[in-house]
């Protein structure tokens, strides 16, 4: 029987222990919205078994930019919920991309930066001691085969499509001794020797000392992407870029994937603040500039744009200046530089017309009208810029152009040169794109161009293919082809071509 | 039938003896020498102290009240606290982080202390504290229930008509009485929390050196492969529950009993 005093100070003194307690907590964690150096940390969701790289490549961007990466470790599954309950974070890397994709639809993800890919290969005790060397032989009796479920985890996903084909996941499935929920419990099976063999991601076995893996042709499509996604949510977009701009630099956390054993891919290069050279014809500018300042501004990132003819972009490329990616004013100027460039993309359309002063004082109806003597017409000049080579075409393909060139008193490079023109009365009609008219419909009146197909451009986006930053400009793209960026080129004038809404830019 | 009990012992020896043979002492020593681990270890002894210490208060009112009080909605309070030891862990670490998200009328608890009374819980060590509290409680409370029910009450009925108010004969008959439980109670809630790791892992997260606990160091080491370190911290683990349980075991009754 205790005395009745000590009751309280039993009560007391476990009082005292959890304030204590709590206390200590308290002080002895570090709390992310008080740092010393005043930068907030980031959160990233990262699948447990990417532990080991971005574990070392959060220490090294730490070490050269000060800012914390707060980890957060989990199955992917489980840290996708998280993200889709709470809300927070700032990245998402999961153990392959199907995670990303799932999170996208969810519209919890904002960017994806691609970084390594992982093979399917089968793993053995080092030196191989059942001699597995193709698919048939993980079918043998003496042979104890574990795979990962396809329901739960990524690889066995891609090895079920990759062998369905020919009924080959039967063979095996029947075969096997267990399916297991996550790759590393593969390789665990495979190193403490519940399993001969298993079926496991390349890099995962980077820190298994003990096993090494066999490559079988049957599994050469087998294969996982990993990449970082930028939360949608984040409140900090421009260090979440960063930081995720930083994890797939070719020269910085590819170098770490690497050394842990992924298959990396041409990345970006790094740079703190990187600089894109974006060449774009000058009839685009009003349809991506403001995007262009969104994403400058999201990403922390600098793009110069260069907006001109672009036979006069052409001939600056041609003489040695090689922007990062080019968004032509017609195929034919994308063509003249080909060797430069990716494969283009096909992205809008635009239609010549016929320029006139508001309510038509003129009375120009067609193109054939535009070779009567009273009239003081404006072209684009057909060296300099892709309006005045289609005019050309056009003209041509009318019969008229010998005609119309007798009233041509001005040949402009840019179409809002000859808009500038005909605001001030130096012109009495243009042509130019229904683009330009977009941009003055208060004082200006377009009048279609029928029949003839020649008469409409279309404009390709190419990133270069010796550009430092590939992704970049992909990114770029992207946003170029959002949805509020085509209604922006939609009230401009152009017509979208792209059919998918955001296609992806290799 | 204690040949079958005695197998049960043995393969509790085995499997430590099995954990022990695969680790080797400078697997063990090297482990332990992880900055990371020791912060782990540090957080696990403070949060499971402090998840016990908040159990034995919750739980021994309420054993009580179980134990003691007949009134209408009894049974639903009974089974109401027995929920955490039958829900899978997981479940309970969802139901937290929906709780602390959960939007209502634009409401939201995780916000409202956030920014109002500037204590964040998720993804914090109050979220870990918690999520140990939820589980580790619910056997407290069994536990106590237990107890008093095994006391006789006719003390503390004698109590009362010598004048002592209710609340009296509880604090100066009652728990005296019931001190053995109230270890057993601490014992088990200390013992439980240690081993808790589904409703961390989702309403604390496992971020390293902020709300990484023993359980969560076994999983992430697992995770990569690094076996022998899995082996050390659990060795570690085991040493820990054997170490309180033997302390608590003396300040209860002595090894004699």
């Amino acid at each position: 029987m205790l005395p009745k005093n000590r009751i309280f100070l039993l009560i007391i003194g476990s009082a005292a222990s959890l304030a204590g307690i709590f206390a200590i907590l308290n002080l002895d964690i570090d709390s992310p919205s008080t740092p010393d150096d005043g930068q907030r940390s980031l959160m990233l969701y990262c699948a447990a078994s990417n532990r080991a790289v971005m574990e070392s490549i959060a220490a090294d961007y730490e070490n050269e930019f000060g800012r914390k990466i707060d980890i957060q470790y989990g199955p992917s599954q489980t840290l996708l919920s998280s993200m889709e309950v709470t809300g927070s974070g700032d990245l998402f890397l999961p153990a392959d991309d199907s995670y990303l994709e799932m999170a996208s639809q969810k519209r919890l993800i904002a960017e994806e930066l691609p970084i390594a890919q992982m093979q399917a290969v089968v793993a053995v005790k080092r030196n191989n001691p059942k001699s597995i060397e193709q698919l048939k032989d993980l079918l043998r009796d003496d042979v104890r085969v574990v795979l990962a479920s396809p329901d739960t985890a990524a690889i066995g996903k891609v090895v079920q499509q990759t062998m369905s084909g020919d009924d080959q996941w039967e063979s095996i499935t029947s075969t096997a001794t267990a399916l297991r929920t996550t790759v590393n419990e593969v390789a665990n099976d495979v190193t403490i020797g519940a399993a001969d063999a298993g079926i496991v991601y390349d890099a995962v076995l980077h820190t298994y000392d003990d096993l090494q893996y066999v490559e079988l042709p049957e599994l050469a499509d087998a294969a996982s992407q990993i990449s970082i996604g930028v939360i949608a949510t984040t409140d900090q977009p421009q260090a979440a870029l960063h930081f995720a701009r930083y994890v797939s630099a070719q020269d910085r956390g590819l170098k770490r994937y690497a050394e842990f054993g992924f298959r990396t891919q041409r990345g970006d290069v790094w740079s703190d603040v990187p600089e894109l050279v974006i060449f774009a014809g000058s009839m685009l500018r009003p349809a991506i500039e403001e995007t262009i300042e969104t994403f400058e501004q999201r990403e922390g990132v600098k793009v110069n744009r260069v907006y001109n003819g672009c036979g006069i972009l052409v001939a600056q490329m041609k003489a040695g200046q090689h922007p990062d990616a080019y968004f032509a004013c017609d195929s034919e100027f994308m063509n003249q530089v080909q060797d430069l460039f990716l494969e283009p993309v096909p992205v809008s359309q635009n239609e010549l017309v016929i320029l006139v002063q508001k309510g038509n004082p003129k009375k120009i109806k067609t193109l054939k009208d535009l070779a009567r003597s009273d009239l003081r017409v404006g072209i684009g000049h057909e060296k300099q810029c892709a309006m005045g080579w289609i005019t050309q075409n056009t003209f041509r393909e009318g019969g008229i152009q010998k005609e119309v060139m007798s009233n041509v008193t001005v040949q402009s490079p840019t179409g809002d040169m000859l808009v500038n023109q005909l605001l001030a009365g130096s012109l009495d009609t243009a042509v130019a794109y229904l683009s330009n008219a977009a941009g003055a419909a208060e004082s200006l009146d377009a009048i279609r161009i029928q029949g003839i197909p020649c008469s409409i451009a279309i404009q390709p986006w190419a990133v270069a293919e010796e550009s430092k930053y590939p992704e970049l400009a992909g990114r770029l793209f992207q946003q170029i082809c959002s949805q509020s960026s085509q209604d922006t080129f939609a009230a401009e004038g152009f017509q979208w071509q792209i059919e998918t809404s955001a296609p992806t830019q290799r | 039938m204690s040949a079958i009990s005695a197998l049960f012992v043995l393969l509790i020896v085995l499997l430590l003896v099995a954990d022990i043979l695969f680790t080797s002492f400078s697997d063990f020593a090297e482990a332990l020498a992880k900055p990371e681990i020791q912060v782990a270890f540090r957080l696990t002894l403070l949060t499971c102290t402090a998840a016990a210490i908040l159990s034995i208060w919750v739980a021994t009112p309420l054993g009580y009240l179980l134990s003691r009080y007949r009134f209408p909605g009894r049974w639903f309070i009974d089974t109401l606290v027995d929920i955490p030891i039958v829900l899978p862990p997981l479940v309970l670490g969802l139901s937290l982080l929906i709780l602390f998200h959960l939007s209502i009328g634009g409401w939201e608890l995780e916000a409202w202390l956030r920014d109002r009374v500037g204590f964040p819980v998720t993804y914090r060590w109050p979220a870990v504290v918690l999520a140990q509290f939820s589980v580790a409680c619910a056997f407290a409370v069994r536990t106590m229930r237990v107890t008093f029910d095994q006391i006789d009450p006719r003390a503390e009925d004698v109590a009362r008509t010598l004048g002592c108010t209710r609340a009296q004969a509880f604090l100066q008959i009652a728990i005296p009485q019931a001190w053995r439980g109230m270890i057993a109670a601490t014992t088990i809630a200390w013992a439980r929390a240690l081993g808790e790791f589904g409703p961390i892992l989702v309403f604390a997260g496992a971020t390293r050196m902020r709300t990484e606990v023993l359980s969560t160091t076994v999983f992430l080491e697992l995770s990569i492969g690094q076996l022998d370190a899995a082996v050390a911290v659990s060795l570690l683990m085991v040493a820990m529950a054997v170490f309180v349980l033997l302390v608590l075991r003396v300040l209860g009754t002595g090894l004699t009993a």
